[in-house]
């Protein structure tokens, strides 16, 4: 499943599957993250909080390095390894990083094509022509995203005619069918009604077993409800990084009290 | 709406509203200028129309005329005589071609000797004027400047001989014989190099020799030309009477529309004085019919004649035609020879035919109204300003503009699509910057210095292409005209790439990002994004700016008015897609040229309007089709 270079065997057992040490980041001369450190265990969900322009996106942005598009920007110091490789390795070839780690956007942005199409293309681009296994992945996937039983009667529909939660569904979808070991998600239930945002957060909490997710949230009471581990950003520094039930009943750091409070954000 | 109810409030409340405000009159500035615009393309349209509406019924009385007075019945016989002449110029063609084409070795080496000759002469020929004609050195005896002029002349001689000609087919012998005769030359001499005089006498000894096993089909050819000799006569004496006949009605016409004005005149003028004179001059300018019957009766006479010589063409030309040879060793006059033979059915068949329509022609046969529309909408025959007959056929302007723009749009679309494609998602960003400014650049080129372009250069360079024995396998090729439907296609496509590939750079960039990053998410690489998602997500966009290119290149005028080598004739597609390497006319082209030189009001005038709303009716349809898919693309 793995598509990056050799995995050691010491990484396979190990817990951790991304490790953040010391990254630092700038966009052109400003400095958005300062020297983050940070562990993320395999299937659990980790939450990334702050106020805007704390830097969580930024550093999500880095873990599949999808911040290279982006002109200007890179990181100065610090390395990201994903199951035991650095993802900033010369060797790393980023379009099989990011068949590992896959991300979901803040807003749904299915393909203007059909349901079926959709779901089927990221195998496509590895050059998956079989229908049948193109059937059953696409089959899988929208079961494990809650939406086969929504969607099976008109998989050849376009995508577009979805209502936003469903179509946030659809792209989750399309991001476990090239079955990731990482799940990015960028806020994905901000645009989202409240029955579609428990819809998508009781998906995370069933794919968990299969998937590490790493999730950027503004709401905390969804950061509450859905992660295992909780970091708190702030003004591109790592303030508080911990389990999620301690860090909301007892945070060990002032700012983070009052972030969690309301008191600013 | 609401303005115009009645009121049932006290005047004076503090919600009163006051007159004419300030917003009202920004409004109407605004509103009125958006209005002038639609008044102005509605008085374009109706002027239009009221000019070229009355091309229809004007162009009916003119077919009228030609049916009237017997025209039409000539040209049943003369069409036939002229094809009969095509096929006599073919024969003759390839004769000539055999025969030449045989000496060709001779005729490559007299060229070759003359060519150097020539190319030495002019060298020289400044020095040695100046000892030819200069009064001065003859009457003074000046030796010294003699001398001069004389070393002069040696100088230039040697500095012409150090360099000569290339001459392939001449033996070094020959050549080295021909400079030594040059060098020896007197400045004198007039008569040519005793080599090139023989090479001469070489190349008419050696056509005569091959033109002798040739002498039968010369003669077949002579006997095939001379039995169109009688059917020849006949139809000049016709014509002769015909064309008296059509200039008499026309006289009366033109009589007829000015008594009409002067009646006209006279029924709106007040002063009864001034009444009666208008009403005696229309009077005076009622004119005789013109006597149409006994001409007609004489040329009707001329049926059975015209039948007999039309059988008697067919015979004797049948049987010259199944006397040429079968076939000829040269390959230009194989190409001629064949393109006679395929002419010849044709021909024969029309021949056929043509005693029936003789004799089921009838002068008194009505031409109804849409005569007129469908000889414009589909006649072959554009001819305007001729002694004879103007026929407006609208067919072979329409099928150059057509042709001009398959070329033009199968250069320009891939071109400015690929390079919208590359600058869109390939380039980095300071190559964006460098190629977008250079392609819409081009834009800034007026038409016309392109058009100059297209000619000195352009069409210059594919003539000398086109005769390289490397691209004979080109269909077409060796061009024979330069200015052509391929050089003004080739002009119109680098006219129209900036068009397309702005539009379909733009349509490119508003497809969302969200779609490619999405796809970068999801492990595509950037090829894949850009051709599986970001391109397909834009084709409505880039279909839009292809028919946008479309009707730019449709719409063009001075480009193909310079370049297109306006012959209005509909290209002759037995050689393929050689077609396309002959010159042609367009729709936008004809106006340019025509409308200038017409007089107003005329059906040629008119017939320009039309020819005008139909190309405005095809833009305007394919702007809608183009506004179709940009709309759709933005949903």
């Amino acid at each position: 499943m793995n598509d990056l270079q050799e995995i050691p065997t010491a990484s396979k057992t190990s817990t951790t599957s991304v490790d953040i040490r010391n990254v630092s980041f700038n966009y052109g001369n400003t400095q958005a993250l300062k020297d983050i450190t940070l562990d993320v265990r395999r299937n659990e969900v980790t939450a990334f909080i702050g106020p805007s322009g704390c830097g969580k996106s930024t550093l999500l942005r880095c873990i599949n390095r999808m911040n290279d598009e982006i002109v200007g920007t890179r990181i100065t110091h610090g390395e990201i390894v994903v199951d035991g490789i650095n993802i900033h390795d010369p060797s790393v070839d980023v379009v099989k990083l990011r068949r590992d780690v896959g991300m979901v956007f803040q807003k749904s942005n299915p393909f203007p094509s059909s349901i079926y199409e959709n779901v089927a293309y990221g195998l496509r681009m590895r050059g998956e022509r079989d229908k049948a296994v193109l059937d059953q992945s696409v089959h899988e996937s929208l079961q494990a995203a809650a939406l086969w039983d929504e969607v099976k009667d008109r998989l050849n529909e376009s995508a577009l005619g979805l209502s936003g939660g469903q179509q946030q569904r659809l792209c989750i979808a399309r991001t476990i069918a090239v079955k990731p070991t990482v799940v990015l998600m960028d806020e994905p239930c901000s645009a989202l009604d409240p029955i579609a945002t428990a819809k998508v957060e009781d998906l995370i909490w069933t794919l968990k077993n299969d998937y590490t997710f790493i999730i950027v949230t503004h709401n905390m009471q969804q950061a509450a409800r859905v992660s295992d581990k909780t970091a708190f950003f702030y003004m591109g520094g790592l303030i508080e990084f911990g389990e999620t039930k301690r860090m909301f009943s007892s945070p060990s750091v002032k700012k983070t009290e009052e972030y969690i409070t309301g008191r600013f954000g | 709406m609401a303005s115009e109810k009645s009121s049932n409030a006290k005047t004076g409340h503090k919600f009163q509203r006051s007159g004419f405000s300030y917003e009202q009159l920004i409004r109407f500035f605004f509103a009125s200028n958006a209005g002038l615009s639609i008044v102005i393309l509605t008085l374009i349209i109706a002027f239009l129309l009221k000019e070229g509406l009355g091309f229809f019924p004007g162009y009916r009385r003119d077919l009228e005329t030609y049916r009237i007075a017997g025209l039409e019945f000539v040209d049943i016989s003369r069409n036939n005589l002229t094809a009969h002449e095509q096929l006599t110029s073919l024969l003759n063609r390839a004769y000539y071609a055999e025969v030449n084409g045989k000496s060709s070795r001779e005729l490559k080496r007299t060229e070759e000797a003359s060519a150097l000759y020539n190319a030495f002469t002019d060298q020289v020929g400044p020095t040695r004027d100046l000892i030819l004609n200069n009064p001065q050195a003859e009457t003074d005896g000046n030796a010294g400047m003699k001398a001069a002029l004389l070393n002069n002349y040696e100088k230039q001689r040697e500095k012409a001989l150090q360099k000569p000609l290339s001459t392939p087919h001449l033996t070094n012998e020959e050549r080295q014989q021909l400079i030594e005769s040059l060098r020896a030359r007197p400045p004198e001499a007039t008569d040519d190099p005793p080599l090139v005089a023989a090479l001469a006498q070489e190349f008419v000894a050696a056509q005569q020799k091959h033109a002798a096993p040739l002498q039968e089909f010369r003669t077949v050819i002579d006997d095939f030309e001379s039995a169109g000799f009688d059917l020849g006569s006949i139809v000049m004496e016709m014509t002769e009477s015909v064309t008296v006949t059509k200039e008499q009605l026309q006289t009366a016409d033109i009589l007829e529309k000015d008594r009409k004005t002067l009646l006209a005149a006279a029924s709106g003028e007040k002063d009864p004085v001034e009444r009666e004179r208008l009403l005696a001059d229309a009077h005076a300018a009622l004119a005789d019919k013109p006597d149409v019957e006994t001409p007609m009766q004489a040329l009707l006479e001329r049926k059975p004649e015209c039948v007999r010589l039309h059988e008697e063409l067919k015979t004797a030309s049948s049987a010259a035609f199944d006397k040429i040879p079968q076939s000829l060793t040269e390959s230009d006059a194989k190409r001629i020879l064949s393109a006679a033979r395929k002419a010849w059915p044709v021909f024969i068949t029309d021949l056929d035919m043509a005693p029936g329509k003789i004799n089921a022609w009838k002068h008194t046969d009505p031409v109804p109204l849409s005569d007129a529309f469908m000889s414009f909408l589909t006649g072959k025959k554009w001819v305007t300003g001729g002694e004879w007959q103007d026929f407006y056929g609208i067919l072979p302007l329409a099928i150059g503009s057509l042709m001009i723009a398959m070329i033009a749009l199968s250069i320009a679309i891939p071109v400015s699509i690929s390079a919208a494609i590359y600058v869109n998602h390939f380039a980095k960003p300071r190559e964006q910057a460098l190629v977008k400014p250079i392609i819409e650049f081009i834009q800034a080129i007026p038409s016309v210095v392109l058009g100059f372009v297209g000619i000195l250069v352009f069409g210059t360079i594919l003539r000398e292409i086109s005769v390289m024995d490397a691209f004979q396998w080109v269909p077409g090729f060796p061009i024979e005209e330069r200015l052509n439907i391929f050089t003004a296609g080739c002009l119109l496509a680098l006219m129209s790439i900036p068009t397309i590939f702005s539009l379909a750079e733009d349509a490119l960039n508003n497809v969302p990002s969200a779609y490619a990053e999405a796809s970068e998410a999801l492990g595509a690489s950037h090829v894949q994004t850009a051709f599986r998602v970001m391109i397909p997500a834009s084709f409505s966009g880039i279909l839009a700016a292809i028919l946008l290119g479309f009707g730019r290149v449709i719409g063009e005028t001075m480009v193909v008015l310079l370049v297109a080598g306006n012959r209005i004739k509909i290209p002759d597609f037995s050689e393929g897609l050689g077609a396309f390497f002959q010159p042609s006319h367009t729709l936008t082209g004809i106006i340019a040229q025509e409308l200038g030189e017409v007089p107003l009001g005329s059906v040629h005038y008119r017939a320009l309007f039309v020819v005008g709303i139909v190309l405005f009716a095809v833009v305007l349809g394919i702007n809608a089709t183009a506004h179709h898919f940009v709309n759709r693309a933005k949903k």
